[in-house]
């Protein structure tokens, strides 16, 4: 697809990346039919293509986004099934994150929108507030149907969840004896405080397959959830923090690989060194922690799975979009899952997102609770025992629709080398 | 691109619009242009072809209750299934002005698996991913054929096309038992046994009673096709590819000879992929603009380079075997071995080396019936985003094979285009998958693709050899190259069934006559 931008437009250089990707659209349409927003709308510029050209004319046009390109925009998932589906590699999550980032400069959104979204950013990126706002939902859950759609919707989502703390919070280096290897986690902002058993199961994982666990006490957020929201700057801030503190940890401590294990973060993680790459001071350190990111399941295939026990079980496995499109990890949790003696399904319309990520069924509660809806019927078609995925996000999304226990990938791995059974998985056998 | 009202005046398209509401609902037909326009684009160098508006029924009867308002108002309609056709330039009509019948959006329902009998039973939006993920949440009993397109793309449209796949099961169209069609004359028509009452062998029993009819509705416009019964494979507890590399162009002619041997007498139960190498590599590479002039066809010597460069020779050969167990598959592929070995040319490559190479897992991939979209690269294979198939027939005889090669590479490089070619081998004949790429944002370049291709008509016809499913843009232009009283008969078939020409006219260059008249 043709650009319109002047040569003065294109000495910047977001927009001259934006031009060259946009470029890359061959108006092939493949991308609509794996979009989840096109399926559920069936709307031109609700799909892929659509959203290359919105954001084509509103970055041409400058000046505030029009209401329509900024609803169309919004919708986006940034699942990035599209990717997948393109066969002209156009990257997408690069042009959506450019979209977003212009309307949040460029947009003044209604009142009520702006709060929400700035609480959203400041709530789900602070473990410490997220954890003070747990304990006031369980307050607000009576009156949850008079907070409006958005709102109240949050709040409801807070039924299924118990704050807690993690058995090594605190801890800045987890030993293992021998020590094989040196990694550093990122603990998730709310798998710290909503997802604990997921963080206990991954250390005691990787522990008792010979690694060392590093956390360093400097990283805080990774910015995926700003990034997505159009919040750049603060995406930036909270990468550059990351990126100091883990190209510490791999230069000093001789860490080998950073273990990600919400797979939303990983993709960014891995993505750094083209979120800083304009930045002089930290683009080469990033592009070198970014090389480091690991998600779990691929680590632990080049570590060798230890099995001790064989739970005669079918596991659906729900591959998170940030996983199959954005990392292309979709083998690793699938033979890890085999070695360790689960029988593994596949869920139909695998491609399809569930309708978790990232803040979007907070944001876009009616398609999220569509797709939501739509994921958890599939999952019954498998008939299998348990729901697996490689993301909490996914977790807490399906875990609201679907009637099958929801574990993570590392608690299921590490029940079967010797771990604890997973809590969800009680009342199983 | 605007969208374009139907030739009708606007009352009568405003009544017709009104009273489809009424059917379908007021959210199941879409007029805003950027929707509708979308339905238009055509990748063909003619460009687009702008439509109407789009409608989105729900069932037979909706379909039926379409046709009879289209007949009423002398208004036109374009049924499209699934995925976007893009292989054959766009699912956009032959001429403008029709209303696009979305069959994709809510007919897409599998209404039956019968897992004992060996088949299912689909509406036209049911894709290829669909029912491979249905099989797959039953365990995989049965076995799909797909073709090596996108999996958004079906197999009632893919049948209707006459398309084709890789396994015993790829002639789609004879693995199709039983249809549902609306015809234009707003008729329900239940072919074969589904034609009586009742009828419990529609989809097991070809022929039933009278004059076989399905043959009809292929690349045709008689009538739309809302249901179909699809026949399935039962799946092999061990299917294995088997890949051979062959060195020089002329190669052909002997992997063609071995190959009518090997198929003739059932010794592989696959067909046979004979793939050339910039169609092999191409799914991964790019002209290479720093060695060769984008206005010709790749030299020799680059192309030698290349196939150095992706280790592969001129041609790769690829089947499959099915089997009990690893030990049969094993003997089945030394048997496969010894014919094509034996002048001593071939390199034969096992499936697990041939796997590490995402242009050959694409293979691996179609002789189990899983659906794939990796070969869509191709498409990117020069820049600006033109491309389709060209598809001619060729015997699978080595001499003949060896002409056709050459006759392909004289009008390509006339053109300045790339032979990119993969032949689909059966017993007697193959298709030869042509892949012509070009920049149609060069107007030069697109006026040359256009010519490139009815090139292509004429000289296969010439020599005797239909291309057998052009994209809609050379559709007219190829069924008039027939004679015979073929087009004519057809277009008596569509007086008949189809009085008011409501159903694509132009397709298949079926019901131009009226125009002519």
């Amino acid at each position: 697809m043709k650009t319109m931008f002047t040569e003065t437009d294109l000495l910047n250089p977001v927009i001259r990346g934006a031009s060259a990707e946009i470029e890359k659209c061959r108006h092939y349409g493949f991308c609509t039919a794996t979009c989840p927003t096109y399926v559920l709308l069936g709307d031109e510029l609700d799909a892929p293509r659509g959203r290359v050209d919105l954001i084509g004319r509103m970055l041409e046009n400058g000046g505030a986004p029009d209401p329509e390109t900024v609803r169309h925009l919004d919708r986006c998932l940034s699942c990035l099934s599209c990717t997948t589906t393109c066969p002209t590699s156009i990257d997408y999550a690069k042009l959506i994150d450019i979209g977003r980032e212009y309307i949040e400069e460029n947009y003044r959104r209604p009142l009520l929108d702006r709060l929400l979204r700035t609480l959203i950013a400041k709530l789900l990126t602070n473990p410490g507030l997220f954890r003070l706002a747990m304990s006031t939902a369980v307050l607000g859950r009576p009156f949850a149907g008079l907070l409006g759609k958005r709102l109240g919707g949050m709040v409801a989502m807070t039924r299924s969840m118990k704050p807690a703390r993690s058995a090594f919070e605190g801890h800045r280096v987890i030993p293992a004896e021998p020590t094989a290897h040196r990694v550093a986690l990122l603990e998730g902002c709310v798998q710290k405080v909503i997802g604990t058993d997921i963080t206990d199961a991954t250390v005691r994982l990787l522990v008792r397959h010979g690694c060392e666990v590093h956390k360093p006490a400097a990283v805080r957020c990774c910015g995926s959830l700003p990034l997505h929201m159009g919040r750049g700057h603060e995406a930036r801030h909270f990468a550059r923090q990351a990126v100091a503190a883990w190209y510490d940890s791999i230069v000093r401590e001789g860490v080998e690989a950073i273990i990600v294990n919400a797979s939303g973060c990983g993709t960014t993680v891995k993505d750094y060194g083209h979120i800083l790459i304009d930045d002089p001071e930290f683009a080469e350190r990033a592009r070198i922690v970014s090389e480091h990111a690991m998600d779990i399941s691929e680590w632990m295939v080049k570590v060798g799975l230890v099995p001790k026990i064989s739970p005669s079980l079918k596991v659906a496995y729900h591959d998170p979009c940030s996983l199959q499109h954005g990392q292309r990890v979709i083998s690793q949790p699938r033979e890890l899952l085999k070695k360790a003696g689960f029988e593994v399904a596949n869920i139909p319309e695998r491609h399809l997102c569930c309708g978790s990520a990232g803040t979007y069924n907070m944001l876009q509660p009616e398609i999220a609770s569509q797709l939501g809806e739509r994921k958890a019927a599939n999952v019954e078609r498998t008939r299998a025992d348990i729901v697996a995925t490689g993301n909490i996000g996914c977790m807490t999304q399906i875990g609201q629709y679907a009637g099958t226990p929801m574990v993570h990938l590392v608690e299921l791995l590490d029940w079967a080398t010797g771990g604890p059974k997973p809590p969800a998985l009680a009342s199983l056998l | 691109m605007a969208t374009v009202m139907s030739a009708r005046p606007k009352s009568a398209v405003d009544a017709f619009v009104s009273a489809v509401r009424d059917v379908v609902g007021e959210r199941w037909i879409d007029m805003a242009a950027q929707k509708v326009e979308r339905y238009g684009e055509n990748l063909m160098p003619s460009g687009d072809v702008p439509v109407s508006g789009v409608i989105y029924p729900a069932d037979t009867e909706q379909v039926r209750q379409i046709v009879l308002l289209a007949n009423e108002h002398h208004v036109q309609l374009h049924p499209v299934s699934t995925g976007q056709n893009i292989g054959l330039g766009s699912r956009a009509p032959v001429q403008p002005g029709q209303f696009v019948l979305e069959l994709g959006r809510r007919m897409n329902r599998i209404i039956e698996i019968n897992e004992e009998l060996a088949y299912a039973v689909v509406e036209p939006g049911v894709s290829y991913q669909a029912l491979y993920d249905e099989l797959e949440v039953r365990g995989h009993p049965l076995m799909l054929d797909t073709t090596s397109g996108p999996p958004q793309g079906g197999p009632l449209g893919n049948t209707l096309d006459k398309g084709a796949g890789y396994t015993p099961y790829f002639d789609h169209f004879y693995m199709s038992c039983g249809m549902e069609v609306v015809l234009g004359n707003g008729n329900v028509l239940r072919t074969g046994d589904g034609a009586l009452e009742g009828s419990k062998s529609w989809h097991i029993s070809k022929y039933g009673l009278g004059p076989y009819l399905d043959g009809l509705f292929l690349q045709s416009n008689y009538g739309i096709v809302t249901r179909m019964g699809v026949w399935l494979m039962p799946k092999p507890p061990i299917t294995r590819a088997f890949f051979f590399s062959f060195p020089d162009d002329d190669d052909i002619g002997e992997i063609m000879e071995v190959s009518r041997h090997l198929k003739l007498n059932s010794l592989v139960p696959t067909l046979l992929k004979v793939t050339n190498d910039i169609y092999a590599l191409g799914t991964e590479a790019r002209f290479p603009v720093d060695r060769a002039d984008l206005r010709k066809s790749i030299p020799d010597d680059v192309r030698a380079e290349m196939q150095v460069e992706h280790k592969i020779g001129s041609w790769v050969v690829s089947g499959a075997v099915y089997g009990a167990d690893d030990d049969a598959v094993e003997n089945h592929i030394r048997l496969i071995r010894s014919f094509f070995e034996r002048s001593g040319k071939a390199t034969y490559i096992p499936q697990e080396i041939a796997d590490r190479n995402p242009m050959l897992r694409i293979h691996s991939d179609s002789f189990v019936g899983k659906p794939t979209r990796d070969e869509f690269p191709l498409y990117e294979w020069r820049p600006g985003g033109g491309a389709t198939w060209i598809l001619p027939v060729t015997p699978i005889h080595g001499e003949i094979a060896k002409e056709h090669q050459q006759l392909s590479r004289r009008i390509l490089g006339r053109f300045g285009f790339d032979y990119i070619c993969e032949h689909v081998v059966g017993s007697r004949m193959s298709r030869a998958l042509h892949v012509l790429v070009w920049n149609r944002e060069d107007p030069e370049e697109n006026a040359r693709a256009k010519a490139c291709f009815e090139a292509f008509i004429d000289e296969y016809a010439a020599a005797g050899y239909p291309v057998s499913r052009p994209p809609t843009e050379f559709q007219p232009y190829a069924m008039n190259r027939l004679g015979h009283s073929f087009l004519d008969t057809c277009n008596d078939i569509k007086d008949a069934l189809d009085p008011r020409g409501v159903l694509s006219p132009g397709l298949y260059g079926i019901g131009l006559h009226r125009d002519a008249n």
